[in-house]
């Protein structure tokens, strides 16, 4: 890895860093769903400042490059990150149906007791 | 005390069928109380259900069949039912039935009873592409659960207060029928099927056509595949 590339990565990752720490900082992230990115962010930055490390990995796993084993790593995260959304995203949807359901339920008791009617 | 039984309507977009669906319920199965659960309707259903003083439950979004049938489920617990059953609002179920239904859950015990179309192969028989998807489902069944449903795809079931519990704490979203079933059986309930004839639907259109066949029979397998290797609930 160049110098110029190692300079350009960790201005881009420390940029991404500082971005999400705003957000978090100002809620519009959620910490707990801003963790797999900060834990992505890390890992990249880690691995830029020591490209020694890289190539120790990379060749423990038998990656040629090991620019590639830092695309790997980066989509391996990805990954993790999109997973954590679709969990998070099922969990939503769960409690939005519970809710939905009791809002449903509620409007009708309210419909009834402004009836008068019996319940 | 007499058991108090009540019929769940989910209707979505169903302007064209809800009145006679009701109307029917109230005529020859007067014994059962109804609700229509309007699942976010765009059309006029909710309008025709407030305009007849109905007894409608309006969701604020469309949840799907799934999450309509279910809120009808917490209906019935929350007021007190023993006996609830399903019967959607496009006409085909024809509500005479529900007499024999209650008989037959009451005299054999069981948790669920299912209108099965295909124990007397009477009156509308689906088209024979479906009739083929309805087999499979039941050849699958059998398999997991060692118990034949002739026509597991049946939306007219009625169920008693364990299989009432289940489901208002756990039902599937879509396309719930199948997976439903493999729930009950799985928890240890008694399950049996009374035959009925169908009609074909008389107004709107049916929710699967046929560009999702497919992704009906994928989802509806692995849903089935995937209830039978969870922990297995113990019903109360």
């Amino acid at each position: 890895m160049s110098v110029k590339l190692q300079v350009i990565l960790l201005l881009l990752f420390g940029m991404a860093f500082v971005f999400l720490i705003n957000h978090v900082r100002k809620r519009t992230v959620a910490l707990k769903y801003a963790l797999a990115w900060l834990l992505l962010d890390a890992v990249l930055i880690v691995l830029v400042l020591f490209p020694k490390l890289l190539q120790i990995i990379a060749g423990a796993l038998g990656i040629a490059s090991p620019m590639n084993m830092m695309f790997f790593c980066g989509f391996a995260l990805s990954l993790v990150v999109i997973y954590t959304l679709t969990m998070a995203l099922s969990r939503n949807a769960e409690n939005l149906r519970e809710l939905i359901q009791r809002e449903a339920l509620n409007d009708y008791r309210i419909r009834r007791l402004e009836r008068h009617d019996e319940i | 005390m007499p058991m108090k039984k009540l019929v769940i309507i989910p209707a979505f977009n169903e302007e064209s069928n809800i009145a006679g669906t009701v109307e029917a319920i109230t005529e020859k199965a007067p014994d059962f109380d109804y609700v229509v659960i309007n699942d976010c309707s765009t059309d006029g259903t909710r309008r025709i259900c407030e305009e007849n003083g109905y007894n409608v439950v309006n969701l604020t979004s469309n949840l799907g069949i799934g999450g309509a049938v279910q809120t009808g489920y917490k209906f019935a617990l929350e007021y007190g039912y023993d006996v609830a059953v399903q019967m959607d609002g496009d006409g085909q179920h024809d509500p005479a039935y529900l007499a024999e239904m209650e008989d037959t859950l009451v005299r054999f015990g069981a948790d669920m009873v299912i209108g099965s179309r295909f124990i007397d192969k009477q009156g509308f028989q689906s088209s024979p592409m479906r009739r083929f998807g309805i087999r499979y489902f039941t050849a699958l069944i059998k398999l997991l659960t060692g118990q034949k449903i002739t026509d597991p795809t049946s939306g007219m079931r009625m169920i008693g207060k364990r299989a009432l519990r289940l489901y208002a704490s756990d039902y599937p979203k879509d396309y719930p029928e199948p997976e439903s079933v493999v729930m009950a059986l799985r928890s240890g309930m008694k399950v049996t099927e009374v035959p009925v004839v169908m009609r074909e639907r008389q107004g709107g259109t049916s929710s699967i056509g046929p560009l999702k066949s497919i992704y009906y029979m994928i989802k509806v397998t692995l849903a089935i595949l995937i209830e039978s290797v969870r922990t297995r609930r113990t019903a109360r």
